[in-house]
């Protein structure tokens, strides 16, 4: 107390640490203001032990006032500063007296100051050992603990290995699907967006951790089939899709005509029937189902509104989720959108899809949309920088080509998706009737061979066909070439001759065309045969204009003589049977007459008499001439 | 797209709005039939001295090319054509400071267009800043494209409604190249060339 050093105190520059916890990090304590950090200082303080006692008693004195604990006493008297002042005024009255007491004694007339002998300070060795023992156990019953904690998770992760890591599958998901984070939740995107769709509906699914459940325990049941990746014992990850995307959708297509179905085709982007849409599938699958319901959607709807739009002679229905166009008279086309969730699918299992399952509209109508994508994001090139994109380039072309203003409209007219397919529709029902008419005449029709070939190459609009008219064994005689153009609502043949001959869409006029040919197949055939065998063609008719009028068509005709001259062969084809008839040229039964007497008259020719075909021998029609020629010249 | 022959035709003391009509008259006599407006323009452009040597650039617009903007660079010994879509004007408009053009300098022809079997007949009053300034009778004959071959056959039907007034030999332009395949550009080419005359006529008179 004598002497003084000068301590300058001042705040530490970092806040004091409150706690620390097991992973390392420190709490601190929040700052004090400054006023808080001064009565703190001054509390303080280390005033002498004497005074405490006054201050205690002044405090009780407090107490009986306000009943608040010693601590915020000062807090709570008049001034804040009262303790801290009257501590002072001790502190200066016994200071005052230390100096009156140190000015007395260094005169050491009336005051002498002696030395007081101190007690020493008695440490107990045992008693500290022991605080210390006790800290470090403390101590290391914390490490200890943190210790077996790790321990522990550690062993449960390596038990867990089959369940695949949340991350590992979230970047599987990610390699595959477009996914976003929006604050801690993670959004995906499945629809077409991105590759040209315009469809407004967006298809948004949400990906979350799967919680441990039992779901380890239970192993997979059945196995998907034709599942893309292997099946999964469990999947880290759950994805939840949106309530209108969930289940199992297709685009129907029926042609119908009189509620008959002619064709069925199933749209199905899985291809392989209704996926199982059990709860545990896997993430892939669901996202492929919900995509594909998402497709689906937007197929139907653009159908449905170009439906709505399009002026059609007879106008096309949309009803509920049906669309009826009209592709040719009596024939309706019938697109509709099925879509199954999972609760009612048993109950909605389509019907066995019929034997005439055409795969061709099914993958026409998905291919149509996936062009329009496609040009929506896909522009031809080269197009300015400046200039605006959209318009086709052909379209672009025309004003460096100078199109004028019929070309420009032209280039306006854009079929829908609606006009597409049901020009396909008709195609394809138009093939299908050539088809048929082709294959009954064939079968009817024995004695000409008719052998149809259809090209291989074609396209969604338009076919090929040709045919061949031939008699088996005279193939090399004469054969009757015929090509037809199947076309949407037309046919058109083109003949022998290069004559053009277009036809409606009515089979029959095509069955009436095939029965004409065959016909002049027969007589064109009698006379190349005629010619070979040396026999002489005296004329022949295509359209002969006597005998018995013909249900359709007309009759043909030709006549053919022997070498020497003697014989005449009479043939006329029609569409019901075939006649042959014979003359000899020195008639046999000549026998002269009132009006015709002399003899030489019989070199005109005798009359004509039938042969019975169906009793002569001969494989066909050809075979019996040629044996009817050679008895005939022989015989002379 | 045919063969198009351009001709002036003008009567003797008779107005622009008199002689339309006369030439409508004749021309509806003959059986044909009104299919709309149509609208020529041309607009001048002239280089600023700081480019050298000065060339014209000619704009023109044809209504039966609504896509297409036509120009013609003159550069006093050459023209050069080129055919381009409308951002050709946006161009124009952004070379100002190079090309300038005089707002009185712009000429068009604009008028009635008739159709009569293949050909098609325009009849076009051409005003410099709204003063009439002319006649100009456009034929097209639409199924030929050489103009060799269909000139005899269009001299004809010309005689048939302009009477004396008719061409008798083929336009200048197209002297050198009957043999050719005819393109909308040089429609636009006969038009420049009667613009220019008939800008020249102004002068004079």
């Amino acid at each position: 107390m004598s002497y003084s050093v000068n301590i300058s105190v001042e705040a530490p520059t970092e806040n004091q640490i409150q706690e620390i916890t097991y992973d390392g990090t420190e709490i601190y304590q929040p700052p004090l203001t400054l006023s808080e950090s001064l009565a703190k200082y001054a509390q303080k303080i280390d005033f002498s032990k004497t005074s405490e006692v006054e201050i205690k008693k002044e405090e009780s004195n407090e107490d009986s006032k306000s009943d608040t604990d010693s601590k915020d006493a000062f807090q709570s008297s008049l001034w804040p500063w009262d303790s801290v002042r009257n501590k002072l005024r001790n502190t200066l009255q016994e200071v005052c007296v230390l100096a009156d007491v140190l000015a007395i004694a260094k005169d050491k007339r009336y005051l002498v100051l002696d030395p007081v002998q101190q007690e020493p300070l008695e440490t107990k060795p045992m008693v500290q050992i022991y605080a210390r023992k006790k800290a470090l156990a403390g101590a290391a019953s914390v490490l200890l603990a943190g210790s077996e904690k790790m321990k522990n998770s550690q062993n449960e992760a390596a038990r867990s290995r089959t369940t695949l890591d949340f991350h590992i599958e979230l970047l599987r998901l990610r390699q595959n699907w477009r996914l976003k984070k929006v604050s801690n939740t993670i959004i995906g995107d499945l629809s077409y967006r991105t590759t040209g769709s315009k469809y407004l509906q967006t298809g948004t699914f949400e990906v979350t951790k799967a919680e441990d459940e039992e779901k380890v325990t239970s192993p997979p049941s059945s196995p998907l089939p034709g599942g893309p990746a292997p099946v999964k014992p469990t999947s880290a990850l759950r994805v939840s899709i949106p309530s209108e995307l969930q289940g199992v959708a297709y685009i129907e297509v029926l042609c119908q005509k009189d509620q008959e179905d002619l064709c069925t085709a199933n749209l199905t982007l899985l291809g392989s029937g209704p996926p199982p849409s059990n709860p545990d599938m896997h993430w892939q699958q669901k996202l492929e189902a919900a995509q594909n319901v998402l497709f689906c959607k937007e197929l139907f709807n653009q159908l449905a509104k170009e439906a709505v739009q399009l002026q059609a002679p007879i106008p096309h229905m949309v009803v509920g989720n049906q669309i009826m166009a009209t592709v040719l008279p009596g024939i309706q086309l019938i697109i509709a959108l099925r879509h199954s969730t999972s609760s009612d699918k048993k109950q909605q299992n389509p019907p066995p899809s019929k034997s005439d399952h055409d795969h061709v509209l099914e993958h026409s109508l998905h291919q149509l949309l996936r062009e329009v994508h496609h040009k929506n994001t896909h522009h031809p090139f080269p197009h300015p920088a400046t200039g605006p994109l959209g318009p086709s380039k052909k379209r672009m072309l025309a004003g460096p080509t100078a199109a004028d203003r019929y070309e420009l409209l032209e280039m306006t007219k854009t079929q829908t998706l609606l006009e597409q397919i049901v020009q396909q529709a008709q195609h394809f029902i138009m093939r299908m009737r050539t088809e048929y008419v082709l294959d009954t005449i064939a079968k009817e029709v024995k004695d000409p061979l008719i052998t149809s070939h259809w090209n291989t190459l074609n396209s969604p609009t338009q076919s090929c066909v040709k045919i061949h008219i031939s008699t088996h064994g005279y193939d090399a005689v004469c054969r009757t070439p015929l090509i037809i153009h199947v076309g949407e609502k037309s046919l058109k043949c083109i003949c022998r001759d290069g004559k053009v001959m277009n036809m409606s869409y009515e089979p029959q006029e095509l069955r009436d065309l095939i029965f004409c040919h065959i016909n002049q197949h027969q007589i064109l055939a009698v006379q190349a045969l005629a010619k070979t065998m040396g026999w002489q063609a005296l004329g022949n008719s295509n359209h002969l204009g006597t005998g018995t009028v013909e249900p359709l068509g007309n009759a043909s005709s030709c006549l053919l003589s022997s070498p020497t001259g003697d014989r005449i062969i009479a043939v006329r084809c029609e569409p019901s049977d075939t006649q042959v008839s014979v003359a000899h040229s020195p008639r046999q039964d000549f026998f002269p007459s009132r009006l015709v007497t002399e003899r030489k008259w019989e070199h005109l020719g005798g009359q004509f008499r039938d042969v019975r075909l169906d009793k002569m021998e001969g494989r066909n029609f050809l075979h019996k001439m040629e044996l009817l020629m050679a008895s005939l010249t022989s015989s002379s | 797209m045919g063969v198009t022959i351009l001709s002036q035709f003008f009567l003797d003391n008779k107005t622009g709005p008199q002689t339309i009509e006369v030439l409508s008259k004749r021309i509806a006599a003959l059986g044909a039939v009104q299919q709309g407006h149509f609208l020529v323009d041309c607009e001048t452009y002239t280089s600023v001295p700081q480019l050298g040597h000065q060339r014209t650039v000619h704009v023109l617009h044809n209504s039966e090319q609504p896509a297409t903007v036509f120009s013609l660079l003159d550069n006093g010994t050459k023209i050069t054509s080129l055919a381009t879509d409308g951002l050709f004007d946006l161009l124009m408009m952004k070379m100002s400071h190079f090309y300038t053009s005089k707002k009185q300098t712009k000429v068009e022809s604009k008028g009635l267009r008739y159709e009569i079997g293949d050909f098609c007949v325009k009849l076009g009053t051409v005003t410099v800043s709204s003063n009439c300034k002319g006649i100009l009778v456009e034929v097209e004959y639409r199924p030929c494209v050489v103009p060799a071959m269909c000139w005899d056959l269009m001299k004809e039907f010309l005689q048939g409604f302009l009477g004396t007034a008719a061409p008798t030999n083929p336009p200048a332009y197209l002297q050198n190249k009957m043999q050719d395949i005819y393109f909308p550009i040089d429609t636009i080419h006969q038009y420049l060339d009667h613009f220019t005359m008939l800008r020249k006529k102004l002068f004079i008179s």
